[in-house]
């Protein structure tokens, strides 16, 4: 019983996500009403809050991109919050406001090391914008990004806006090549099908951008979410867009606003960054789980679907790769699952170099090894993830690398 | 303003009470100890999982028990090929055995044929003689025959003149009535004479014809006795036949027989006529090095550990079997063996190992 199940849930996990890309692909190109209509004549005022650890020279790079931003210079600020670097990272926010005269820039620092969320929310009571947009403060920004957020916002039902993520370096090495291919199709295709009903689960914290209004209603809540007694300190985007689901408002990605992110490059920071993003999932789904019965009276049926199914599919996804070590071991590495992922590497290639040239990945036949890489997400992620919720790192930098660089300043 | 979602999310969220940090200590705690339980034993598990795959990746002594069903497929395909087999070669042996009975049968026909032949050339020769002797003597007694039978004729010539003398003194009345016809009976009892003697004549002609050329009885004789010669050679033919057919079942009884005995010899062969009694098990080809009629089997523990020797091996088949390994579940080709067990039970375990303990305990 319990294992019949298991795999009807394992079933409805796989057929939920092709049924996603299928479906994201045909929306995509056949129904206008997947998108948003936007207006760029709507103009708001805009706050960018730029949270900041450790991040060195890059928070500098990312506040001179938004310094070309095409977006009127009188209607946007951007608000750098520093949560207590260990680097030199506020130097670098400071020497951006001496060096970006053209636009505002407020630097502020937390009086502790509080996490993102946090350093958000304290960043929020610099500002005063009609709209609120969170960034990582390692990302690289598209001028045109700031314009493209607030013209989705001319939808009043709409609450939260992010952007497409793209990669900067696709070619460092099969990893980023991978991780390329997969931010494209997600972005491109996965996420389709919840713009269509405006029920996007997890709009990328790398821009997020979200109401005014909408963000006072739930910074109380997240500022204040913990895990038993401790600061949850990650995945505060994927919360933060349940919550304005929650409170009734449509969720939406513009993949023409774009950013670009540096991707993990070698195994130990893709591991890191899977196993914080694993976390955030599942915290999701439990959170979900809780209040399961307000998500079904509440959110659009597709909505509820893809926040329950798809971290659902994490945990399935581990008892799957348990079957098939015991049942098959070498299954995964046989020629059918390298056939389709070769496949879709060649489709995902010739989109991403025809669509996003920028990214062009020299390498393709790199995807093949992602067979290898799913068994070890699958595999040690998972419970990994599940075994250490009580974490309390910020996420993109680590305590040693803290440690190291506090040393190295002393 | 909060909705009532963030509302009820808040009082969640938000729960200043000492007795919910304690209980939300004694969570973290349990949790953690859970959790660091838990990665140990999923850390012993990826470790005891690696160690079991190179283990079975080097290892060359291992075989895998396999139970025959007389049910399973190949067990009943074998089945049926046995007695289609055992069948055909009652009824080979049957057919030959006609067949040898036919040839016996044949054989005296064909003696006692051979027996008739130079009774019927001595009966013809006989006959030749005979003919030869009386022919001549018929042909002169036909001549004379004929002689007499023209002077007869002259003498029958002249009975017509006496019957007319007899009307005449009939008729004078110089004899009576009976007395002309006592001479009238006498004169047609000469006549009858004369034609009898005619047919004598006639037949003895035929007689000697028969006598001194060959006839349609000649023809008749020899006639039969081709008829003879050609049941003989009928009947060598026959023979001939039926002797090749016996020497084409002979060897087809041989090789159906070389192939029971084979048969005999599969491990299937044995499960199907010696019940579940008899153990075998899967060798793959990489693991023959190990094989040999008498080496100890062992059976361990977790597949690999604490072992005891429970059998040894019995006898090695030749013949190539397929099986999926027990534990990459790929496609292997080995070939089996029979184990004679102490301990049955190991049949039913995942493997063995023959030869030698896999770890030395």
């Amino acid at each position: 019983m319990a294992l019949g199940l298991i795999w009807l849930i394992m079933f409805l996990c796989l057929l939920i996500s092709i049924i996603k890309y299928t479906l994201g692909a045909i929306l995509k190109w056949s129904v206008p009403g997947a998108k948003v209509k936007k207006d760029y004549a709507y103009q708001p005022t805009v706050s960018v809050i730029l949270p900041c650890y450790n991040e060195g020279k890059a928070v500098y790079e990312a506040i001179e991109s938004l310094s070309r931003s095409n977006y009127p210079n009188h209607k946007f600020e951007v608000i750098a919050q520093d949560d207590c670097s260990v680097d030199d990272s506020y130097q670098w926010m400071l020497q951006a406001q001496r060096d970006f005269t053209n636009i505002r820039v407020t630097v502020d620092r937390n009086a502790v090391n509080s996490g993102k969320a946090r350093s958000v929310c304290n960043a929020l009571r610099h500002s005063s914008a009609e709209i609120v947009v969170s960034v990582d403060s390692d990302c690289i920004f598209d001028p045109e990004a700031i314009r493209e957020l607030t013209a989705c916002f001319s939808e009043p039902k709409i609450g939260a806006v992010g952007g497409r993520v793209g990669v900067r370096n696709p070619n460092e090495g099969a990893i980023t090549a991978i991780q390329t291919f997969i931010y494209y199709a997600a972005f491109h295709l996965y996420k389709v099908p919840e713009n269509w009903t405006r029920s996007v689960g997890c709009i990328s914290g790398c821009l997020f951008a979200i109401r005014r209004e909408l963000l006072l209603k739930i910074e109380p809540v997240v500022r204040g979410r913990h895990w038993f007694g401790i600061p949850v300190n990650q995945g505060e985007d994927r919360f933060m867009t349940h919550l304005a689901l929650l409170e009734g408002y449509g969720t939406y990605v513009n993949n023409d606003a774009l950013c670009w992110t540096t991707v993990p490059a070698t195994l130990g920071q893709l591991f890191k960054q899977q196993l914080r993003w694993r976390q955030s999932i599942l915290r999701d789904l439990f959170f979900t789980l809780k209040t399961l019965p307000q998500h079904v009276f509440k959110l659009h049926p597709n909505a509820v679907l893809h926040l329950v199914l798809t971290p659902l599919g994490a945990v399935v996804a581990l008892l799957m790769a348990l079957t098939m070590l015991t049942g098959d071991p070498m299954a995964w590495a046989g020629p059918s699952p390298l056939v389709v992922y070769l496949f879709i590497a060649a489709v995902l290639a010739w989109s991403i170099r025809k669509y996003s040239a920028k990214e062009t990945v020299k390498n393709p036949l790199a995807l093949g090894a992602y067979a290898a890489w799913w068994l070890v997400s699958n595999l040690f992620i998972t419970p990994l993830a599940l075994c250490t919720m009580d974490s309390r790192d910020w996420g993109t930098r680590s305590k040693e690398q803290e440690a190291s660089l506090g040393h190295s300043n002393s | 303003m909060a909705t009532a979602t963030v509302k009820k999310v808040l009082a969640i969220a938000h729960s200043p009470r000492i007795f919910q940090t304690l209980m939300y200590k004694w969570v973290v705690t349990l949790y953690r100890i859970f959790a660091i339980l838990t990665l140990y034993a999923v850390l012993i598990g990826v470790l005891a999982y690696g160690f079991v795959m190179g283990f079975y990746a080097t290892n060359t002594s291992w075989a895998a028990p396999v139970i025959l069903s007389p049910a399973d497929d190949k067990s009943l395909d074998f089945t049926q090929k046995l007695v289609t087999s055992k069948q055909s070669l009652e009824d080979i042996t049957l057919d030959k055995k006609r067949l040898e009975s036919s040839i016996s049968e044949m054989t005296l026909h064909r003696a006692s044929l051979l027996a008739l032949e130079p009774e019927l050339q001595a009966a013809i020769a006989r006959e030749k003689i005979h003919a030869r002797a009386t022919g001549p003597q018929l042909s002169q007694l036909d001549q004379q025959k004929q002689a007499d039978n023209v002077k007869t004729q002259g003498v029958i010539a002249q009975v017509k003149e006496v019957e007319a003398s007899i009307d005449k003194d009939l008729a004078a009345g110089l004899i009576t009535k009976g007395d002309a016809a006592t001479q009238h009976v006498a004169l047609n009892q000469a006549q009858n004479s004369f034609t009898d003697s005619r047919i004598n004549e006639v037949l003895l002609t035929d007689n000697v014809l028969e006598k001194t050329t060959t006839g349609t009885r000649s023809l008749d004789v020899l006639d039969k006795q081709a008829e003879l010669r050609s049941e003989i050679a009928q009947l060598d033919i026959a023979l001939s036949l039926a002797e090749k057919q016996i020497r084409e079942e002979s060897q087809q009884i041989d090789r159906l027989k070389k192939a029971l005995a084979t048969a005999k010899q599969t491990p299937h062969y044995l499960s199907v006529s010696g019940g579940s009694k008899i153990y075998f098990a899967f060798v793959p080809y990489d693991n023959q090095s190990s094989v040999s009629v008498g080496a100890p089997v062992y059976d361990c523990y977790l597949n690999m550990v604490a072992c005891r020797k429970v059998g040894t091996v019995k006898q090695i088949f030749t013949g190539e079997e397929h099986a999926i390994h027990p534990i990459f579940r790929s496609d292997m080709r080995g070939f089996l063996i029979q184990m004679d067990l102490d301990h049955p039970e190991s049949a039913k375990s995942k493997t063995v190992f023959l030869n030698r303990k896999p770890l030395f305990f």
